[in-house]
């Protein structure tokens, strides 16, 4: 009997010591970061800085291999399993059985449903009002059973799926949000993610342990903190100290220096944005009469008239390039690195384009909202005298934030734009600059489209297959080129400092993930 | 002495006001709230349900009267970020606030009077230009660079990292002495021309002829004489204890109430910003009040009048 027990309690030890040993092997990371988005609702704190946590603590229907393949051009099940489209319009998504949430609570399809329901993203009064853009469309989303979803969509989208990726595809525990409302979950969050969130202050730090119940295997780090330290010159000395296992935001111009310092390296990444400029070609813009930009010839001739390629290479090195419009590597078949632009850099081509405009010299306003670009405002000032070169005069403002920018007058005004949402080129060239766009809508707005742009967006987004798709693309892409209603600048960059020793690649992306994927722990 | 106090109660009350009010315009002026909650690229729709849901669609005179009446209620309204009544983050932040700038203060005070004094009684001895020296090199030197330069010695020449644990005293010092060094300096100054003030007046001449002796006479007659312009300053430094800190808490990654501020104006949290505000004209209206109460106490020639 005695023996027995001893049997048992020896088995029990030598069970439970793995466990311990991997429990104590298991880094504890720090990672400085320059600021925390103030709610945890992945939809509401939707931000670079709110989805360095949330992809951590959250996990979405569907993913983008990142860990195989930087770009993530292809989609992996994640909490759901399969996703098929029934009709043209309507998918039915299969969930992955015996996910738990932080709380032990299994999730099922009226999660999912709640996630993305119309009380939460795109009714009239939503809970999260920024997830109306990502839900676009979807008209019905019914549990059809303990584990599987139907999605209705007023178009028939062949690139739903994708969108399973982003923020919208999150699964949240209905049961928790529902008991301690919005702004208490934004607080506390909880989700099936890998680590489950034990602590958050938004002006100081955010931690999460390690949730050993996760679906997806071991969970490779003991726990997480997320430090708000807002200079930079302390995030490298913490970093250089030992104090962080990794930092966030290092200005391009000192991420030699952290290269060079001991123990430490720089990992920078191109991520899925790209900073640009639109040209404001209203010619019914009462702060600007005269508008000399409705005119096409001044605006190719401005795009013409700057060598990106040197500029880059000045600020950047080989860290990043100038794309080709929506030609962008994590769109897969759909990129094609040979293609070129319709207005390189050409100041003979730029000043024949001048002389056709009736551009007399006049001063065009830039408003650049302060360092929210890396490098924004120094490319601002080379390109502002490659435009006086051929004989047209900038002049740009810096304000301090989007809404003083968007103040008019303007004839032109700094943006970015996301690659991310579909997989394909429809965010940028549809979604951004079609006819419900910000760019087009709002008291911002920039342009017009052309009816000829519309009538090829149209195609485009009706397009079922990948060649005609990708053949309206093409058509659709040469219509812009032709209005230039902007210019894309570079892919943005987010550097890294990384401790050596920690084994951790993020992929191209400026979110940070810490799973068994992204983090290998020896 | 009623008609004294009644007039400094008048305006404090209404500097109080002036502060509210301009605090209210210029923060909706600056940029617009609801556009900070939004993605830039975001849709007017969402733009214009996140003004509907702040408030910020309604004429701006009648947002002001909806406040002052709010605040007369002791609503100080709620963070837009994390619906967490204002005066709850901000009190979250204060503790932490409080003891990096009082431990600055102690610091400048208890090293400043003793400099300045010794400065005052060797005067033009090389001793008072040492202290003059280093009081100048103190008031001057930018804090933020000080700071940033403790931090770098630490990491790159010691491999430890410098502050940011309000809960450890040690690592509060080096925050304190970057918050603190200004002061010191300034408090060495003022104590020093005081001391000097009152040690050549003709009552400390008469002190001495009546035969008091040197001790006595400095503490019993100069120090109190002395003491008046420097109680000012003490009074402000007081009130600048929680909005003083804003560049050190950012250097060091100290999470107090400058930080908080600085993030609530960047991500334009009305209410937050408002509520800090607030409290630090408070703050610096209160210690204004009791300074100049103290006058009372320590200036008989005031108690006169």
């Amino acid at each position: 009997m005695i023996h027995a027990k001893i049997l048992n309690i020896t088995f029990a030890l030598a069970m439970a010591v793995p466990a311990a040993v991997f429990a104590q092997d298991r880094p504890e990371i720090t990672i400085a970061v320059d600021n925390l988005w103030e709610t945890m609702d992945p939809v509401i704190g939707i931000s670079t800085s709110g989805a360095r946590v949330h992809y951590n603590v959250f996990d979405t229907l569907i993913a983008r291999n990142r860990w195989e393949d930087p770009d993530g051009a292809t989609l992996v099940p994640q909490l759901a399993t399969k996703w098929e489209r029934k009709t043209p319009m309507i998918w039915e998504f299969t969930l992955r059985e015996g996910v738990k949430f932080h709380d032990g609570h299994v999730m099922d399809a009226e999660d999912v449903a709640f996630s993305m329901s119309e009380e939460r993203l795109w009714g009239d009064k939503p809970l999260a009002p920024r997830g109306k853009r990502y839900a676009a469309n979807i008209i019905r989303v019914e549990a059809t059973g303990p584990l599987t979803v139907e999605v209705e969509l007023d178009i028939a989208d062949p690139t739903f799926p994708n969108r399973l990726a982003t923020p919208l595809g999150f699964v949240l525990p209905e049961h928790y949000y529902t008991e301690v409302g919005t702004d208490a979950f934004g607080q506390m969050p909880m989700g099936t993610g890998p680590y489950k969130v034990v602590s958050f202050d938004p002006s100081t730090e955010l931690t999460a342990v390690a949730f050993d119940d996760y679906w997806n295997g071991p969970v490779p780090a003991e726990s997480l903190n997320f430090r708000i330290v807002p200079e930079f010159s302390t995030r490298f000395a913490g970093l250089v100290s030992g104090e962080f296992d990794i930092i966030v935001s290092i200005p391009a111009d000192q991420v030699e220096q952290v290269d060079n310092a001991e123990g430490v390296s720089v990992m920078s990444k191109g991520i899925e944005n790209y900073p640009m400029f639109a040209f404001n070609m209203l010619d019914d813009d009462e702060t600007i009469p005269n508008n000399p930009l409705t005119d096409p010839n001044l605006r190719k001739a401005m795009v013409s008239a700057i060598d990106r390629d040197a500029i880059v290479q000045a600020l950047w090195g080989d860290s990043t390039f100038v794309p080709t419009p929506f030609n962008f590597p994590e769109y897969g078949d759909y990129f094609d690195p040979d293609r070129k632009r319709a207005y390189p850099f050409d100041p003979e081509r730029a000043k024949e384009l001048l002389a056709a405009s009736d551009y007399d010299g006049e001063e065009l306003e830039w408003h650049i909202t302060r360092g929210f670009y890396p490098n924004y405002e120094i490319a601002a000032e080379f390109m502002i005298e490659q435009w006086r070169d051929v004989g047209i005069n900038v002049k740009m403002t810096i304000v301090d934030n989007f809404s003083l920018a968007y103040e008019r007058p303007f004839h032109m005004l700094n943006m970015s734009m996301s690659s991310d949402f579909s997989g394909d080129p429809w965010r940028p060239l549809w979604l951004d600059w079609g006819p419900n766009s910000s760019r087009v809508t709002a008291k911002h707005k920039t342009y017009v489209p052309t009816d000829k742009f519309l009538e090829l967006g149209d195609k485009f987004v009706k397009a079922q297959d990948f060649e005609s798709r990708k053949a309206a693309y093409l058509e659709l892409v040469a219509e812009w080129e032709d209005i230039t209603p902007g210019m894309y600048l570079w892919r943005n960059v987010v550097s890294y400092g990384v401790r050596d020793g920690l084994d951790w690649d993020p992929g191209n992306s400026a979110v940070t993930i810490f799973d068994n994927r992204f983090l290998k722990v020896q | 002495m009623i008609s004294y106090i009644g007039l400094r109660l008048i305006r404090a009350v209404v500097t109080l006001l002036i502060t509210i009010t301009l605090v209210f315009i210029f923060i909706r002026f600056s940029g617009d709230p609801a556009a900070a909650l939004a993605p830039p690229d975001a849709p007017q729709e969402v733009i214009d349900q996140y003004r509907e849901a702040l408030g910020l669609d309604k004429p701006l005179w009648s947002q002001y009267t909806a406040y002052l009446g709010q605040l007369l209620q002791g609503d100080f309204g709620y963070s837009v970020h994390t619906g967490l009544p204002s005066v709850q983050v901000f009190l979250a932040r204060l503790p932490s606030t409080l003891f990096l700038g009082g431990t600055a203060l102690a610091v400048a005070l208890a090293a400043g009077l003793p400099l300045g004094a010794i400065a005052a009684l060797n005067r033009g001895k090389p001793i008072d230009r040492l202290v003059m020296g280093f009081s100048v090199f103190a008031f001057a030197l930018p804090n933020f660079l000080f700071g940033l330069v403790i931090i770098l010695i630490g990491a790159l020449v010691f491999q430890t990292y410098i502050g940011s644990n309000p809960d450890s005293f040690l690592d509060v010092v080096f925050p304190a002495l970057t918050l603190g060094l200004a002061s010191m300096g300034a408090f060495a100054r003022f104590a020093r021309s005081s001391l000097l003030e009152t040690i050549n007046a003709p009552f400390m001449v008469a002190a001495e002829a009546r035969g008091i002796g040197r001790t006595r006479r400095l503490l019993r007659h100069a120090v109190p004489n002395a003491s008046i312009p420097l109680v000012t300053l003490i009074g402000l430094s007081l009130g600048g204890l929680i909005a003083g800190s804003i560049v050190t808490e950012q250097v060091f990654g100290w999470p107090g109430v400058g930080q908080l501020l600085v993030r609530s104006v960047a991500t334009r949290d009305i209410a937050t910003v408002q509520f800090i505000v607030l409290a630090v004209a408070v703050t610096m209206i209160l210690a204004n009040l009791i300074v100049d109460l103290l006058y009372l106490v320590i200036d008989p020639r005031i108690r006169s009048k």
